[in-house]
């Protein structure tokens, strides 16, 4: 007796309508009724139904034809068809096409709570299951605890992701590649009022345009060629949940426009259909290029741009947080070593300082990769220099940016200690300096641990 | 204080629900469900006079009777306490259902139970099961749906079995639930 589970009850005859209703209720179901095939359809398009009660015998559409129809809109719905004595080789048919059980009337009290019952336990397992593979995404890698974060940079970003998160707000995360953007949208999800609906991620980056909307808005059968199932699109499919569109730098003006429009309605059309869907959902853009740049040339809408840019948060790349160099490297390592079995203690500090050297384009994607190589290359128990011998050093480009000089000697001196753990003797080491002499620059410049 | 003793004398006494025995029947079980409605719920009755038995509710196919159209029956009655009870020995149904022990409007006014089918075993488990589908009918007219709780009237039987193992008596959610609605109704 799930509490919420939402059954569709669809029969001509308003007494079973009435009966079943009834007693369906006393059980804690949310019912709605239709007196027929057409009707159904109605409702299915406001929402679906975790049960449909149908029965075979109706006229106009029949239960078989409706559950062809509710199978092609809902590939996993739980279909029980009613029957009466005479026509159960019928419902052994409807079985055979997609039907999870029959039922003959009048049945049994105790049959019908029986197969209520065994439905809603399927549904509840169903949902179990979804809500343990978001936790253990969570675990693994989502939430904001999850996350590795040395750098003063990325924890004030974290800091301003806790407040925003609860919110309903459109989030826009700018980035380089790689920064790890889609892992932040995550994020921001697992700590959401949404966060047990579904996070729904498409690459607008990654299809064509008419790929794209249907991808996005859905179809209706027959809506194009090859479109030979209706089928839900990621609004729809992200309904109470997120919508994480990725690269929204990259699709077209038209498109925004159609995107636009779903986002102010709530409300958008499956191509080749004339029913509204609606959807409510958190959305979160991300994109490593110049929005308002982009908005100059023409090429974005500004209004859209508005639209989808009511948070921002940006994510500096990693050779502006080297203090989460060492620290992620760690947290892969420790990933890798799990994977592949390895016995693995950790880097050389000559290998921590190549890593630290490196400017890391590809930022923490490549910082992973690399990671993953040099744990396949390791021989020993620690991964030193030898393994991480292709990685190419930056030499020709300065990865500081405008910062002063101070700023950069801060920025160094911080990057030793975090990396050794504030051991004085060994930052000291590293920076190929007196303790004495690091000791003073701390109590110079004033650095605390954070 | 005197007038507010007398207030609450009178809100005791007011009988909030009707029990009305539908064609021939045990007067026994019928003061036995009124006195377990008091006792349980708290809830005041009046036992009307006997109706004749629903012969527009027989479903001469089935040879039993259409519970739903014998409460549609009784609630044209605008008469007496707000809420009625019908008590029945025919043999009830419903349109999809083969039987039902009682049935009952959800949150509404009117609620049908049959003793045809409680027989079998000494003659006062019958009466208990009659007090036990009364007040778990009368219970869904308060508004309450099936109980998760196993040991809560307000759960969901399939059979006299199950019937037999509940207890006579609401879980604390439920009981807590019933209490206010009474308290509310007695308010008005």
């Amino acid at each position: 007796m799930t509490q919420s589970m939402r059954i569709l009850i669809v029969d001509d005859e308003e007494p079973i309508r009435e009966a079943l209703g009834a007693w369906l209720i006393k059980d804690g179901y949310k019912v709605n009724t239709a007196d027929s095939g057409q009707t159904a359809l109605a409702c299915i398009e406001e929402g679906f139904f975790d049960l449909y009660l149908v029965d075979i015998k109706m006229p106009g559409m029949g239960g078989i034809e409706l559950l062809g129809r509710i199978k092609e809109i809902q590939p996993d719905a739980n279909v029980i068809m009613i029957t009466a004595h005479g026509s159960i080789q019928t419902a052994v048919e409807a079985m055979k096409r997609g039907a999870c059980d029959y039922i003959c009337k009048p049945f049994d009290p105790d049959e019908l709570s029986l197969m209520t019952e065994r439905v809603s336990a399927n549904q509840a397992l169903k949902n179990e299951n979804l809500v343990l593979r978001e936790q253990l995404m969570e675990q693994q890698e989502t939430s904001f605890e999850g996350i590795v974060v040395a750098s003063d940079a990325l924890r004030e970003v974290f800091n301003n992701l806790a407040e925003v998160a609860p919110s309903s707000a459109p989030v826009l995360i700018t980035g380089e590649t790689g920064v790890g953007k889609e892992m932040v949208a995550r994020a921001i999800h697992m700590q959401s009022a949404n966060a047990y609906g579904p996070f729904v991620a498409i690459n607008c980056g990654a299809q064509s345009e008419t790929l794209l909307e249907s991808e996005l808005f859905g179809h209706e059968r027959g809506a194009f060629t090859g479109a030979v199932k209706a089928r839900r699109g990621r609004l729809e499919m992200a309904n109470n949940g997120t919508l994480f569109l990725d690269e929204i730098g990259e699709i077209s003006p038209k498109m925004q426009v159609s995107l636009l429009r779903a986002l102010e309605e709530k409300r958008f059309q499956r191509l080749g259909g004339s029913q509204e869907v609606t959807s409510s959902f958190r959305l979160i853009c991300a994109t490593h290029r110049n929005l308002p740049q982009l908005i100059k040339e023409d090429q974005f809408r500004e209004d859209f741009y508005y639209r989808i840019n009511v948070i921002s948060i940006h994510i500096p790349p990693l050779r502006e947080r080297l203090a989460d160099v060492p620290v992620l490297a760690d947290h892969f390592l420790v990933q890798f070593v799990q994977e592949t079995g390895k016995r693995l203690e950790g880097w050389t500090q000559r290998a921590i300082g190549m890593l630290m050297a490196y400017h890391w384009p590809g930022n923490v994607r490549e910082l992973r990769n690399v990671v993953e190589r040099a744990v396949v290359l390791a021989r020993g128990r620690m991964i030193g220099a030898d393994e991480l011998s292709f990685l190419q050093p930056n030499t020709d480009e300065c990865h500081f940016g405008t910062m002063t000089l101070k700023e950069v000697e801060i920025s160094h001196l911080k990057v030793a200690l975090d990396a050794t753990g504030w051991n004085i003797s060994k930052a000291a080491e590293q920076l190929a300096i007196d303790r004495g002499t690091l000791a003073r620059k701390i109590k110079r410049y004033k650095l605390v641990r954070t | 204080m005197n007038d507010l003793v007398s207030d609450q004398a009178i809100s005791k006494t007011r009988a909030l629900i009707d029990l009305i025995p539908l064609g021939r029947i045990d007067q026994l079980a019928v003061s036995i469900i009124a006195a377990n409605l008091q006792a349980i719920l708290g809830l005041n009755s009046d036992v009307s006079e006997p109706r004749q038995e629903p012969e527009y509710a027989l479903l001469p196919q089935r040879r039993q009777f259409d519970a739903l159209k014998i409460i549609k029956e009784l609630s044209r009655e605008t008469h007496g306490a707000p809420f009625k009870l019908g008590v029945t020995a025919l043999d009830i149904c419903t349109p999809i259902l083969t039987f039902v022990y009682g049935e009952s409007q959800l949150g509404g006014k009117i609620a049908l139970i049959s003793l045809n089918r409680l027989q079998g075993g000494p003659p006062e488990l019958a009466y208990e099961r009659a007090a036990k589908i009364g007040v778990h009918e009368v219970g869904h007219i308060l508004g309450l749906e099936h109980c998760w709780e196993i040991r809560c009237l307000m759960h969901f039987s399939r059979n006299l079995e199950q019937l037999d193992s509940l207890p006579l008596q609401f879980c604390s959610a439920c009981e807590f639930e019933t209490t206010r609605r009474i308290k509310a109704l007695d308010s008005k």
